[in-house]
């Protein structure tokens, strides 16, 4: 199945959406090159700085429920270990070896002069985008990194710096180590910024180590708070992207979304709020860059089922599908039904309901069956979301509380609810 | 969910993994570098890329890949012995058992049949070539299959009334549902291969139809059974495997009374032989053979199946005579080492003793100017294999006919 997946980013021309972020996944030529070959349409070049960095071991921390697959990955790298002068050679030999890829440069100053020197170097080595690198969490100089993208006034000093000296389209990448997003975004898109990507790590302890009483990983009897990422950070990332997508200032921003990315369902998510490409690492790190095999092709059949031709008709459609609360329809509540055919009298539904809800749900324990109980039932459907069997609870009838309506059929409400 | 199997002998459908079952099944995948599993496969179906597009919650990516390289994907999914191949080559035995790679193939053509999906497209490289393909079994399929996807014309002939060959005549429909082979076929239909059937081709008709036809395959099976000389073989009651199991599936399981049954030979087909006796009610049932229980040649998972539905695998005893009169009574074995000897009553005697390639076989194996494959070339292999053998004569095809 073969689409046509290209968009435009910043008036750049991408053969699909999916990009490599800026990371240890990007760390040099040879490395790209193979990531490249695989599939991806450009890159975050693991952020240069004036000075290559001085990094610990062990460095990563991993949260998962089984060893197969990591919901959260905590990592303490800072940024390319490489020289400027280094990491200015490896850009021109991609330059000149992948003319066709999109070749984003992450950078990283502590002052405005630096800033500028980076952006001149980087774009004279063929940069065609330069994102600014505001909220990496665990650098060792507070002058740099995630201090920098809370303070809406350095990330405007440095974007005007950086926007003066490149004539690249230039993306600050934003810190989720905060309240609200859209104040450093609007600093930034005001002095310069034609795109805000967000979100980078969230700070975090993954884990205590209980023998040596310290974080993991333990470098030598001691840990820090660094970045989390991965599946888990997802829905954190989704939240920031929603909030920049529905905000009036930024409305001419395009958007690039980070954040847990694994499948082209995921990419998909983000698209449908309004980013118009997204940024991989996590998953890459445990699975290699082969994983756009799936994203390309997954998107593909999606569109290809849903007869979308371009991106661009996609881009977006869940904004405004997001409201506030108080807004919600709580006309109504959809009451689930047993299957008792597929019921294996486990009693998890029973036993959340109980304890976790209403007590709605009667336990026949000669008959091993579980039994809703209509008139205390509201409509949770955390028994939905805890049982084992596929289709055996699902939603039933939908009930209108005492006189209110709605102006949809009671079936246009159902078939929105979709348990896999 | 009934927790004791049930014997249907013609089931709708097989059990397959829900998405959840998929789900959990494919992340115990290690989605090794350069998988052994997909190496293992003849017909290159690569269950580290399927796997992994599951994985990836990409079904449909799944199937395609599947399709792609296997036409009969659906069918290999059942029948295929991935114990010996895929599952036997999987990394995950160094941790606990293999990848159910059966089950994960099986779950993404399910997909593809209830939501009636396509993958494969035609390019029109050789819209202008037009190929006959006598056999309508898994060679000729795969071979017919590549050929359309390059724009080739191809006409399938065989003398039966339904595509599939031993597919549709041999394997039992509670290992291999017709809906299941439809599902194939029906890929290449779409692909505009087109069926000739109830058509049997003589000898003349190929050497006229290479004439006609830029290209002639011929892929027309075995269908002969092995025989043994031992005194009473033609006693009424003795059967061949081949044809039991034939008769049995075109009367839909609805054969006259086989009383008490004992038959020979431990490989696969014996261990069909032994599950439709049960199906069909045969009063008892023994599979007797004269290999160990370990080197009998069926699959492990097939020897299990056998002491499930209660029928005792009796090792290491040959035939050296069936006793009767007219109609077998008995049946005399002696054991291959030990000297022991064993009568075993019988009404019904299935002699499953393997296949022999078929009279004319030779003669179209030597034509220079005729292209062959599967059971007819190699005697008799797994349908994975003729399924790589009819690509590989497609391949050929196009390799010294078209490009000429």
């Amino acid at each position: 199945m073969k689409k046509d997946l290209s968009i435009d980013f910043l008036g750049v021309h991408c053969e699909n959406p999916f990009f490599l972020s800026s990371s240890p996944v990007c760390n040099n030529a040879e490395q790209i090159a193979k990531a490249f070959d695989a599939g991806w349409a450009g890159i975050f070049y693991k952020t240069v700085g004036i000075e290559g960095m001085n990094e610990c071991s062990p460095r990563f921390d991993v949260l998962s429920d089984d060893p197969s697959s990591w919901s959260g990955f905590k990592n303490m790298e800072q940024i390319s270990e490489m020289s400027l002068e280094q990491n200015v050679e490896e850009i021109k030999k991609l330059k000149e070896n992948y003319p066709n890829k999109v070749l984003g440069i992450s950078i990283m100053g502590s002052t405005e002069e630096e800033w500028r020197t980076l952006a001149k170097a980087v774009t004279e080595a063929g940069a065609d985008l330069i994102e600014l690198n505001f909220s990496c969490p665990q650098m060792t100089s507070h002058d740099m990194g995630s201090d920098v993208g809370q303070n809406p006034q350095l990330v405007s000093d440095y974007t005007r710096a950086v926007v003066e000296s490149t004539h690249v389209p230039v993306i600050a990448k934003m810190t989720p180590n905060v309240a609200e997003m859209s104040d450093t975004a609007i600093a930034a898109a005001n002095s310069g910024a034609k795109s805000v990507s967000a979100i980078n790590t969230i700070k975090s302890i993954t884990n205590i180590d209980i023998d040596n009483m310290t974080g993991k990983p333990v470098v030598n009897g001691k840990s820090s708070v660094s970045g989390y990422s991965g599946n888990a950070a997802k829905p954190i990332a989704l939240r920031f992207i929603t909030e920049l997508a529905q905000c009036e200032d930024l409305k001419d921003v395009e958007l690039s979304g980070i954040g847990g990315i694994e499948t082209w369902q995921d990419a998909l998510e983000f698209m449908l709020l309004g980013c118009r490409n997204v940024q991989v690492t996590t998953s890459v790190m445990q699975y290699g860059y082969r994983i756009v095999e799936d994203l390309i092709s997954g998107l593909s059949h999606f569109m290809e089922e849903r007869g979308v031709d371009h991106l661009d008709e996609i881009v977006g459609k869940a904004v405004n599908n997001i409201i506030p609360s108080e807004e919600l329809d709580r006309s109504f509540m959809i009451i689930p039904k047993v299957d008792e055919d597929k019921c294996v009298g486990c009693a998890r539904c029973y036993i959340s309901c109980y304890d976790g809800s209403h007590q709605a749900i009667e336990w026949d324990n000669k008959t091993r069956t579980p039994k809703i109980l209509e008139d205390k039932c509201v409509g949770c459907h955390l028994c939905i979301n805890v049982c084992p069997v596929t289709d055996c609870i699902t939603p039933g009838d939908i009930v209108f509380k005492d006189g209110q309506s709605n102006s949809r059929s009671e079936k246009e409400i159902a078939q929105q609810l979709v348990y896999l | 969910m009934d927790r004791n199997q049930t014997l249907v002998y013609e089931p709708v459908e097989i059990e397959a993994f829900d998405f959840r079952r998929a789900m959990e099944e494919a992340s115990r995948c290690l989605l090794c570098e350069d998988a052994p599993c997909s190496t293992a496969c003849p017909s290159d179906t690569d269950p580290e890329k399927f796997i992994r597009s599951i994985r990836f919650k990409n079904v449909n990516g799944a199937a395609e890949t599947i399709r792609e390289s296997n036409i009969l994907g659906a069918s290999c999914a059942l029948i295929c012995p991935q114990e010996k191949l895929c599952e036997q080559a999987c990394n995950r035995c160094g941790i606990d058992e293999p990848i159910q790679i059966g089950k994960l193939q099986q779950f993404a053509m399910e997909y593809e049949r209830k939501l009636d999906k396509t993958y494969l497209s035609k390019t029109d490289t050789y819209i202008d070539k037009h190929v006959a393909c006598i056999g309508a079994g898994p060679a000729s399929l795969a071979c017919a299959a590549e050929l359309a996807k390059e724009g080739v014309e191809v006409t399938i002939f065989d003398e039966n009334e339904k595509p599939g060959g031993m597919l549709r005549y041999e394997i039992p429909p509670y290992r291999l549902p017709d809906v299941v082979i439809e599902q194939d076929i029906r890929q290449l239909e779409k692909l505009g291969v087109k069926f000739e059937l109830n058509h049997k081709v003589t000898i003349d008709e190929k050497e006229q139809m290479k004439n006609e036809y830029d290209a002639v395959f011929v892929g027309a099976g075995t269908w002969e059974a092995k025989k043994i000389d031992i005194p009473g073989i033609n006693l009424e009651g003795v059967v061949n495997a081949l044809d039991f199991l034939e008769q049995a599936k075109v009367s839909n399981g609805k054969s006259p009374s086989l009383g008490r049954v004992v038959i020979v030979g431990g490989g696969d087909v014996g261990m069909d032989c032994a599950s439709t006796c049960k199906h069909l009610g045969a009063d008892s049932i023994y599979d007797v053979f004269m290999e160990t229980l370990k080197d009998a040649p069926a699959t492990e998972k097939e020897k299990v199946e056998s002491f499930k539905i209660g029928v005792p695998l009796i090792s290491e005893f040959k035939p050296v005579e069936i006793i009767g009169d007219e109609k077998v009574e008995k049946v005399k074995f002696e054991h291959i080492t030990n000297g022991s000897t064993m009568e075993m009553v019988a009404d019904t005697v299935i002699m499953a003793v393997g296949q022999k390639t078929r009279q004319d076989a030779q003669y179209w194996n030597q034509r220079s100017d005729i292209f062959t494959g599967g059971d007819m070339v190699n005697g008799g292999d797994t349908v994975v294999q003729a399924v790589k053998e009819g690509k590989e004569a497609a391949t050929k095809i196009i390799n010294t006919t078209f490009k000429n």
